[in-house]
This record gives C-alpha cells, sequence and structure tokens, in this order.
C-alpha cells in the first residue's frame, strides 16, 4: 500500500490554488501514516474550518470535519471514548490560534494523545487574505493594509509551554524531515504537535512581494534555521536577523498522557 | 520507474522545478487543454534514484513526488531500455 | 434524590458512558455525580475547558457509537449553539440538559426559569428541527433523560432536556427502574452510502472505527457525505429532510397527559408549572377547568389540543414571556392567554386561582 492509497481519488483534484502547501503536508501525514503502518479503519482525521481543515476530507479514513476552531474538543472527545482509533489533527493558523486558542493551550496541557498537524501560512487563505495571530510584523493582508502592528505569535514555543509531548516545527519545503517529524510525532504518546510553515502564493505571498510560488517557498528555505544553530549563534554573540524561523524539534518528553491506548 | 505528470492534476505551480536534483522538470511554456501551463519534463528517464527503487526495494530521493501539492507527479513503470542517440558536446 | 441527581442517574441507566462538562449553577451538580460514578462503569467524565468544547467533545463522542451527554445552563448554553447547529447537520445523536435559570445574560444563576425553550428551538443558524423534553418532577428528570437518549439514537438528532433549577434542586423520592427502555441507534448496512436515508428519513449510523471510511462534515453534503456547498438543490433537500424527520414523527414523539377534556378553560403546561396548576384543578375540583401537560415541547405536538374539543380559551403559564404560548396561538383558533411569570419562583396556586376570576 502507498500512500496514495489514502486519498479518496474521486476528490482529487482538490480546492487549493495553484502551489498551495497544503497539499504537500497531506503527501507528508499520508507518507508517515503508511510508514508507521496505521490501519484504514482504526484511523480518524479530524479537521475545522479553513483551508487546511479541508484536508480530511480527502483521506478514505474516518474524517470529522467540524466547526471553526473546535477541531481538538472533537477530536478529544473521539480519542478518549475510544483510544484504539488513532486521530490526528490538521489545523490552520486562524483555526488553532486565533479562535480555537483556549483548546488548543488545554489539549495541550491535558495532554492528548492525539498528533496535532498546524499549517501555518501566517494568514486567513480561504476568507480571502486577512491578517491571522500569526501574521509577521509589518506584513500586509486585507486587513492590515499598513503593515500588521501586532506581534506575531510563536505556536510551537506555545505548545511547549502548554505542555505537548512532541513538538515539531518545519516547512513545507523540508518535506523529508517533516515526514519524518510527524512519524515521530505519531509515535509518541500524549499530544504531539507539528507546526509546518507553509506558503500561501494567492494571498499571502501575492501581497508581499512573493509573487510566484517558487519565490515564497525559497524565502521560506532562507529565513529558516535550525533551533541549535540559531542557539549557537545566540551563544556566540552572533546576531540573529529577526525574519528568520527557528525550524527544528524542540521538546520530546514524556509527561502522563491522556487516552492513551489500553 | 519513470516520473509522469498527471495533466488534469497538475495546477502548473512549479514547485517540482525548485527540487529536483537533477533538473528534470523544466517550467513549461505551452498551456494544455485544461489552461494550465504544466512543467515540462526533461529526460526523465535521467533520474537515477527513481531508476534504482525496485532494485533498493525503497523510495529513494522522490521530492517532487511529495512536495506536488497536487498529488500530480508520480512514476510509471518504464519501458524495456531503448539505446539512446547521446549527444556530446564539448 | 435531587433533581440534577436523578438526571445523571437516569443517563447512566439509559447507557451513557461520556460526558464532557463545564461547571455552570444550577447544572453543576450533574457533572458531579456523572465525575463520581461514570469511571466506575468505564465511561469518560472530561471537564473540557468551555462549554463549545464540552458540545463538541459530546459530537466526536458519539462519532464512535458512545450515548454522550453535556449539561449546562443558560450562558454556556447560548456558547453551544454553534455546535448544536453542527450536530443537527452531521445527524449526530447527542443529549444536551439545559437547568435553565434566569436570563439574559448571567442573570439569576441560582433560580429557575424556561426562557430558553426558543434558544432550544432556534438558537442555532439556519432552519431544521429538534426534539426538546420538559420535566416536571425529579421521577421525570429520571425517565426523560433515559428517554432523551433513546430519541436521540433512533431519529439522530441533538436531544434537549429542558429542565430548570427549580426541578434540578428539588429534591422527591423517586423510584427507580430495575431497567429503563433502550433503543439503539440503527447502523448503516455495508454498501450504502453513508447518508442515504431509510424510509423513516434516518439514515444508519457509520460509527467510526469500523471501515466505514465516513467524511462527516458540517458543509452541505450528498449522500456519500462529501462537501458540496454551491448546489441550491442539495441543500433543499437536505434541509428539508432534517426537518421532516422530525416533523413527520410529531405524533409518535408525543408525549403529554390530559386532565378533563371536555373542560373550556384549558391550561397547557410543560415542566414545573403543571405542578402548581395540578393544585389548582385538584384544589377546585371542577370538571370544566382541562389540563394538556406536554413532557415533549419540541416539535410542538399540536393535535394533543384539538383532544380539548369544547375549549373556549387556553391558558399558558410559563417562566417566562410567553415563548410557548405564541407557539400554541398559531394552532388554535381559540384566545390564548399567556400568564407569564419572570423572577425565579414559580406560580402560586393561588395566583393561577386569582387569574381564573379574573377571566370567568
Amino acid at each position: 500500500m502507498s500512500y496514495q492509497d489514502w486519498f479518496r481519488q474521486d476528490r482529487l483534484p482538490h480546492i487549493y490554488c495553484s502551489g498551495c502547501g497544503n497539499g504537500t503536508v497531506i503527501n507528508c501525514t499520508l507518507m508517515a501514516v503508511d510508514e508507521i503502518g496505521w490501519k484504514e479503519n482504526e484511523t480518524v482525521f479530524v479537521s475545522g474550518i479553513g483551508c487546511s481543515s479541508r484536508a480530511s476530507g480527502y483521506i478514505v479514513t474516518d474524517s470529522l470535519h467540524t466547526t471553526h476552531g473546535r477541531a481538538l474538543p472533537f477530536a478529544t472527545g473521539v480519542k478518549l471514548s475510544n483510544p484504539d482509533l488513532n486521530v490526528v489533527v490538521f489545523t490552520g493558523d486562524g483555526d488553532l490560534a486565533a479562535i480555537g486558542g483556549n483548546h488548543f493551550i488545554h489539549a495541550c496541557r491535558r495532554n492528548i494523545d492525539l498528533t496535532v498537524i498546524c499549517m501555518n501560512n501566517q494568514i486567513y487563505g480561504m476568507t480571502g487574505g486577512q491578517g491571522s495571530p500569526t501574521t509577521p510584523a509589518g506584513a500586509l493582508s486585507t486587513t492590515t493594509p499598513y503593515g500588521s502592528s501586532e506581534p506575531a505569535f510563536d505556536l510551537s514555543e506555545l505548545a511547549v509551554a502548554a505542555g505537548a509531548n512532541y513538538v515539531a516545527r518545519w516547512t513545507s519545503y523540508h518535506v523529508k524531515e517533516l515526514t519524518r517529524a510527524i512519524g515521530a510525532g505519531m509515535r509518541t504518546p500524549g499530544l504531539s504537535f507539528i507546526e509546518t510553515m507553509t506558503q500561501c502564493p494567492t494571498n499571502y505571498g501575492r501581497r508581499n512581494k512573493l509573487r510566484q510560488v517558487t519565490d515564497q517557498v525559497e524565502f521560506m528555505k532562507n529565513h529558516t534555521a535550525l533551533r541549535q544553530k540559531l542557539d549557537r549563534m545566540r551563544e556566540s554573540g552572533q546576531k540573529v536577523p529577526a525574519d528568520v524561523i527557528a525550524i527544528g524539534e524542540f521538546v520530546r518528553r514524556d509527561r502522563p498522557a491522556m487516552g492513551v491506548r489500553r | 520507474m519513470k516520473l509522469v505528470i498527471d495533466q488534469d492534476r497538475c495546477k502548473g505551480c512549479n514547485l517540482c522545478t525548485l527540487v529536483c536534483p537533477y533538473r528534470i522538470f523544466l517550467p513549461g511554456k505551452t498551456l494544455n487543454r485544461k489552461g494550465v501551463v504544466v512543467p515540462d519534463l526533461d529526460r526523465p528517464e535521467r533520474c537515477t534514484n527513481c531508476r534504482l527503487q525496485k532494485l533498493y526495494g525503497r523510495t529513494l530521493c522522490g521530492l517532487c513526488v511529495m512536495i506536488c501539492p497536487d498529488q500530480a507527479i508520480s512514476w510509471e513503470e518504464e519501458e524495456p531500455h531503448e539505446p539512446h542517440k547521446v549527444a556530446i558536446e564539448y | 434524590m435531587q433533581g440534577n441527581i436523578a438526571c445523571a442517574e437516569g443517563a447512566i441507566a439509559a447507557g451513557c458512558r461520556f460526558f464532557g462538562g463545564y461547571p455552570i449553577t444550577p447544572s453543576t451538580e450533574i457533572a458531579e455525580h456523572m465525575a463520581l460514578k461514570l469511571p466506575k462503569v468505564d465511561g469518560v467524565f472530561i471537564q473540557m475547558e468551555d462549554e463549545l468544547a464540552s458540545m463538541a467533545s459530546i459530537i466526536g463522542a458519539s462519532w464512535t457509537g458512545m450515548r454522550s451527554m453535556t449539561a449546562t445552563s443558560g450562558p454556556g448554553f447560548s456558547l453551544m449553539m454553534e455546535n448544536i447547529g453542527f450536530a443537527v447537520m452531521t445527524e449526530t445523536p447527542c443529549v444536551v440538559v439545559n437547568i435553565q435559570r434566569g436570563g439574559p445574560s448571567t442573570g439569576q444563576p441560582t433560580m429557575g426559569a424556561q426562557g430558553d425553550m426558543m434558544q432550544c428551538r432556534f438558537g442555532s443558524h439556519g432552519d431544521y428541527s429538534v426534539i426538546a423534553l420538559s420535566p416536571a418532577s425529579v421521577q421525570e428528570m429520571y425517565e426523560l433523560t433515559a428517554k432523551a437518549f433513546n430519541l436521540a439514537d433512533e431519529f439522530r438528532v441533538p436531544v434537549f432536556l429542558m429542565s430548570d433549577e427549580i426541578v434540578g434542586h428539588m429534591r422527591e423520592r423517586i423510584d427507580i427502574p430495575d431497567q429503563v427502555p433502550i433503543v439503539q441507534r440503527k447502523s448503516l448496512q455495508k454498501g450504502t452510502l453513508p447518508f442515504h436515508p431509510d424510509a423513516d428519513l434516518v439514515p444508519g449510523f457509520p460509527r467510526f472505527g469500523e471501515g466505514y471510511g465516513v467524511h462527516v462534515t458540517g458543509l452541505t453534503h450528498d449522500e456519500r457525505g462529501y462537501p458540496c456547498a454551491t448546489s441550491p438543490g442539495l441543500h433543499e433537500d437536505l434541509v428539508m429532510r432534517l426537518v421532516n424527520k422530525i416533523e413527520s414523527a410529531r405524533d409518535r414523539i408525543a408525549d403529554y397527559s390530559i386532565t378533563n377534556p371536555e373542560a373550556e378553560t384549558v391550561f397547557v403546561t410543560y415542566g414545573p408549572p403543571a405542578r402548581s396548576v395540578e393544585q389548582v384543578v385538584r384544589d377546585l375540583g371542577r370538571d370544566d377547568i382541562g389540563h394538556l401537560r406536554l413532557r415533549v415541547v419540541w416539535p410542538f405536538p399540536e393535535s394533543a389540543l384539538n383532544l380539548f374539543a369544547s375549549a373556549k380559551q387556553f391558558l399558558v403559564p410559563e417562566m417566562n414571556m410567553g415563548q410557548v404560548a405564541r407557539e400554541i396561538e398559531r394552532h388554535v383558533d381559540q384566545p390564548v392567554i399567556p400568564i407569564p411569570k419572570l423572577g425565579g419562583n414559580l406560580h402560586s396556586p393561588d395566583e393561577l386561582k386569582a387569574r381564573l376570576e379574573v377571566l370567568r
């Protein structure tokens, strides 16, 4: 069985715009699921509302496409009532960090055995490019026409502080690393949070001088650095540019978890 | 095994041109019947990773397949080897 | 036994094994009792971070085949509205207990009211139909909670137990049966599309983890469960079916009792005002005063009103400003006189008798 068999072939091609990073993240997730060897009838994909959350509908397993921001409580219900199911949550930055922020920190605190994959495109894509809590300061969007004046959320650090057992951040350019991280997250009991920076060429890149899809991916490639490297740079007194995003594994630990298969 | 692009699924984002170490994918020039500029494949049989997959029994590289957001790139069985005329430029 | 405890006991007897809740006066005792009892019967109790999440969690649990329930009161009920709409659209069986209190807003947390009757019917956006039960005693709290689970599973719809602070905190002696009747939800036949309705307009239930591979979405979906949000015909058919599966079964769902069907003056009640009216009927001992007591308020059992053939007027004592009275007005030609009562206290029998004198 290959990862292609996990797609509902009758629903492809999906609704994502040309060059949207979400498709890549689905590929990586399914590749990781396939490598681990989860069975279709034991896996449930849950998602909220937004571009990223359409992902669950393209996968052959049981899937729950819920209300805006509430994917994690729905997943909590599924996982706690049947711990034999493997539950993966697809969510986006608006879904998880804005309307679902409270559910996110509490799911991390409870450390429920879920794998949460956040496709962070730094914008509300489906509604047409409004600023989100992760829009970098100064970036243009339809609701921040003079540049975002709010500081952005660092979701991975938030998950670490809230108590998730596994936290990693990669981008949709780093497909191999992302697949490995998702796999590691799925194997870790407790909540694993994998944040993927994805490109949104239609609504983010277009307004922020990254007109081509490849421009934005190149930008992500050049403006990310391994966490360890950034730490080393700071230690040695080097200046870390403000727009460089730390990627890599943030935490892997063994706090007591809820809803682990009995 | 050799790479192919599904003309019905490709949306022309050119991400594959960015990641291929062999530069097999080149930005396309003409619209297909769906109005998408699908990347051109430049001699896909050149990809060593694709050809050796059977031998190793696992996916080698596969970056283009993984990064393709539209699940448009896949492998197809190659026809038996045909001799090619290779022009060597000096 | 206290009403709230009876509700929790009724739920456990009916096979409820998942409770997601959030503390709110006056419903907290239900959550407390569930937290105490559910682990002993291999159930799951979880205190969620808010009511949005508790409603979401019971829907998630329901899709794994569990009977699930939450309990709340006014402000929490308002928060649940969005996910209640989701449960209606995705046809998820679940039970929501609303121990009503005085509103709007924080209002009177420790006083009874019936002000959410219209909210439970119309509170979420869009057109839909639900089932709402209203107990008037602790015994009914037990029985109707158990019944709510059966109705939810039979019709695949969220069922509301619209109780209130008065019954919730009332202590009465009750009879607990050895067993409560249980109607299991029918499961989906293999090979049938997951949202293809049977003759009763209710599709079989494809439990998660049994290989159905069902996609559940709050978007307008076709019978495969795939979203198709821009097709006008599909949306119309879907919403019509969601409404009709409840409305066409009105008489089957209806549950009421009737006193003096020949009467000219008829009280229509649900919930605690029924107790005052029963007292009035008993005290006066006249057969020209009738009483229709509803245990199921939504879908409204309009045929029950026609049983009072010689009725000249309908009196509707409610602990709100006349929410169900207006629904009755739609169905009858006789004058409908609401007897509203706000402030948290029940209508006293003397008050109602005085009202009868005025009307005579």
